[in-house]
């Protein structure tokens, strides 16, 4: 601890490739937290050069264990153990003067979200000359601070002009990559990533992975990187550790626990990972039975025909003539990014929107814009997050009898329809608040179900949760959908997900359909550069290039 | 990690803790105040009868615990009178005021447009008519009273409210919730009422307490200045008035009401600032 002011701190942007050689060694890292022990004690150690993988649900105490290692548990909670670096010995709980001296300089934090981590009224060149001047041994002139800065941009691969821009003028892989340039401005010999990509599109996680992974090697620095997701870590880091409960449940080289998991809960996880697992035929897609993709392909009864629907709010039109098709029974998947227009033509379909021109069609019947024309019968909607999709101050039992009642369906029917979403009955009397982030979604599908639609409309409706909660809720849709005869409109921007219950999808670009076809022939043999963009990003495994 | 902070912030016990003794006190002083205004009748049953031989009693004299007024009225049973129009008014401005704000916020706040437009440049109307002015206008054309002081002040107070709940009902209405219940073909009234209004409650409940408070002080400050209740009337502010020139004589028939009047407005306040953290614990997400 006290060796903290040793001589040996790099003053910044010295030497960026020469590793300083000495391996991270954690022991007996313990969280306390208000009501007991929150993180069982653990060790681990990370070679210069190489990353270690802490993964888990959220909940299991990974967050934590990151943030006792950079010294910023929240308050309630306190670490013990031993943080060994190649500067200095850290002794849990640590002083703030001692935190002041390593947070930053010998151990880095990059966070999740690049909109909430970068200060909105700074300009992103000061923020990264801000961490440059603090870790600097001797004050630094205004000419210098600016090389260094381009210097620090080039690196990830931002040009000099960024350092001018504010965070909002930027796209949310480019804030993420100024962040990375903040987080490695001082050199340090830890870098702790915490869900460095969850806050990305598809495309934009790959390679902001992998643009960590070169600067680490380059540099010699040890990284942690905490995520959710397993398949995210294949090839991207030499050994692994799964948490759940705050305990370490299994460890090891990353792909012997990819291929061979001994615990179940990895194994389960691995499971539950669509990119993992088999890819071009899911069990899931298998059961919903050929019939229903056929019976589309032959043109009997299209349920819904959009042609050519426009939007624009104000002077930025965000559709630009989009034309989807959803047949009787057949579940169609609507793929791009953010920004790509995929909600907008989803809420016109559903008369949330107005259209600004095109036709939608139900049974062939053309539908004014807005929802007057339309009936709850017709279609209804699952959005993405079950934590604002529910009414805050109005019990489960209530917000379902509603629907029930607007259906003319007798009360009674709340229990069968509890049972449908497999929710125990007595969770007609909670409030949406005392649910799981899962469990609300339950909710939310009964409450669509409840009025017994045509259509379906899931709007994102997997991508707020964990991945072992997204499978349930996507074996629940595809269980629905053979049972009920549904047809889904599945809206995401998570092309894993789309393979494993759409039988069609369309691919959007700014407004634009790239590429449309049957799920397996586009998402195997995409023929659109974007679509192929997009299916590289997706497999986690084969980094883009 | 949005998870991770949400049990920490559902452990730490933080918002329990949050001035329950004061809670406690003033729900105690509201209590007293409410039960004096409804049975002050019974204990002290003529509090404006004067006898002239008691006059200017300092206070702890036998048989007027807090002495007597300029008139020979006793303080403590004035007091204690007073409690009722201290009371029914203010309620009364807040209810009235909260219903307007309710209806008229509501409405604007979901609906826009036009109608919004209306309301919006009414409560900009309201909001710049002074007070005092409004006040004295009001005695002169259609005399002092009581009761034509709460309707002026429901009036004074509507465009606060309204301003707030629209402010509320706007913010919710953009909630997924506002949309499934509009995937369910329901009324927009209905929607408003039931499905976003709960969701704007603790909010016009803490508001409501606050407008107690001010109404409070607002009939005070408008009989002391002689435009409210009538003259020999038992009212708080009407004993400051008249205990203004014998202050040196008898303190207690100045301080007494003056006391009062501070504590039970600051203990609306607290009241209401307690009940719309506990509405806001009930719904949060």
């Amino acid at each position: 601890m006290t060796q903290l002011n040793a001589a040996n701190t790099p003053a910044a942007g010295a030497h960026p490739d020469t590793p300083a050689a000495a391996q991270v060694t954690v022991t007996g890292l313990t969280v306390d937290g208000p009501a007991g022990v929150v993180v069982k004690p653990f060790d681990f150690s990370i070679a210069p050069g190489e990353t270690l993988a802490l993964i888990g649900e959220s909940g299991s105490g990974k967050t934590l264990s990151a943030k006792a290692i950079a010294g910023l548990l929240p308050a309630g909670f306190t670490a013990r153990g031993t943080i060994e670096l190649a500067s200095a010995t850290i002794e849990l709980p640590a002083t703030d003067a001692v935190w002041r001296a390593t947070r930053g300089r010998r151990i880095s934090l990059l966070l999740q979200d690049p909109f909430t981590s970068l200060s909105p009224v700074h300009r992103c060149g000061t923020q990264i000359a801000m961490t440059i001047q603090a870790a600097s041994a001797t004050r630094l002139s205004k000419a210098e601070c600016t090389e260094l800065v381009t210097q620090r941009l080039a690196e990830v691969n931002l040009p000099a002009e960024v350092a001018r821009a504010y965070p909002h003028e930027l796209s949310g892989g480019m804030r993420q990559r100024v962040a990375i340039a903040a987080a490695l401005a001082t050199d340090p010999e830890l870098l702790i990533a915490d869900e460095p990509t969850t806050a990305l599109d598809a495309s934009n996680q790959g390679e902001i992975l992998d643009l960590l992974r070169g600067l680490q090697e380059k540099r010699g620095m040890a990284a942690l990187l905490i995520s959710h997701d397993l398949g995210m870590v294949r090839g991207r880091a030499e050994h692994v550790l799964v948490m759940r409960h705050g305990e370490i449940v299994e460890r090891g080289v990353t792909s012997s626990v990819l291929n061979a998991p001994s615990h179940p809960y990895t194994r389960a996880l691995i499971e539950a990972d669509p990119s993992l697992t088999d890819r071009s035929a899911g069990v899931v897609r298998a059961a919903s039975g050929a019939g229903a993709g056929g019976d589309a392909a032959t043109g009997v009864g299209d349920l819904v025909v959009a042609t050519d629907v426009t939007k624009s709010f104000g002077d930025k039109t965000v559709l630009h003539g989009v034309s989807v098709t959803v047949g009787r029974g057949e579940t169609v998947g609507i793929v791009g990014e953010s920004g790509s227009g995929k909600t907008t033509i989803a809420r016109c379909i559903a008369g949330l929107e107005h259209e600004s021109s095109g036709v939608i069609a139900f049974h062939g019947v053309a539908l004014a814009p807005g929802r007057a024309s339309r009936t709850p019968k017709q279609m209804q909607i699952v959005f993405q997050d079950p934590y604002s999709s529910l009414n805050p101050m109005i019990s489960v039992g209530r917000s379902l009898k509603l629907a029930l009642r607007v259906a003319g369906r007798p009360a009674s029917d709340l229990n069968g329809l509890l049972q449908l979403v497999e929710l125990p009955l007595e969770f007609a009397r909670k409030r949406p608040a005392e649910l799981s982030g899962g469990q609300r979604q339950r909710v939310a599908i009964a409450r669509a179900l409840a009025v017994q639609p045509e259509l379906l409309i899931c709007d994102e409706s997997v991508s707020a949760l964990d991945v072992s909660v997204q499978k349930q809720i996507l074996d629940l849709l595809a269980k629905l959908r053979v049972e009920l005869g549904l047809s889904i409109l599945f809206i995401s921007h998570d092309l894993a997900v789309v393979r494993q219950l759409a039988d069609r999808v369309y691919v959007l670009r700014h407004g634009d359909v790239v590429e449309s076809g049957l799920c397996h022939d586009v998402l195997t043999a995409p023929t659109h550069p974007y679509t192929q963009a997009l299916v590289a990003a997706s497999i986690h495994e084969a980094p883009t290039h | 990690m949005s998870s991770t902070e949400a049990i920490v912030l559902a452990k730490t016990p933080r918002s329990r803790r949050r001035h329950p003794v004061a809670v406690w006190v003033s729900i105690a002083l509201l209590g007293l105040v409410t039960f004096l205004a409804i049975f002050g009748n019974l204990i002290a049953p003529d509090a404006t009868a004067q006898s002239i031989l008691d006059s200017l009693l300092p206070p702890g004299s036998p048989g007027h615990l807090l002495g007597t007024d300029e008139l020979g009225r006793d303080v403590l049973a004035l007091t204690i009178a007073g409690a009722s129009s201290a009371l029914v008014g203010p309620v009364c401005v807040a209810l009235g005021s909260m219903l307007l704000g309710i209806l008229l916020g509501t409405v604007s706040g979901y609906l826009r447009g036009p109608i919004d437009f209306i309301i919006g440049r009414w409560t900009d109307l309201l909001f710049s008519l002074p007070l005092l002015l409004a006040a004295i206008v009001v005695a002169g054309v259609f005399g002092a009273g009581y009761w034509m002081t709460v309707l002026l002040l429901i009036l004074l107070f509507s465009p606060s409210d309204i301003r707030i709940v629209r402010a509320g009902v706007m913010e919710q209405a953009a909630r997924p919730f506002v949309e499934a219940a509009q995937m369910l073909s329901l009324s927009k009234t209905r929607i408003m009422f039931t499905q976003v209004l709960p969701n704007v409650s603790s909010l016009i409940i803490t508001n409501s307490m606050l407008n107690v408070a001010f109404a409070l002080v607002a009939f005070s400050s408008l009989s002391f200045l002689g435009v409210g209740v009538a003259p020999g009337t038992a009212d708080w502010g009407r004993q400051l008035t008249d205990g203004r020139a014998i202050m040196i004589d008898n303190p207690a028939a100045v301080l007494i009401p003056a006391l009062l009047i501070i504590g039970v407005a600051s203990a609306a306040n607290l009241v209401g600032d307690w009940l719309g953290q506990i509405l806001t614990r009930t719904g949060r997400s």
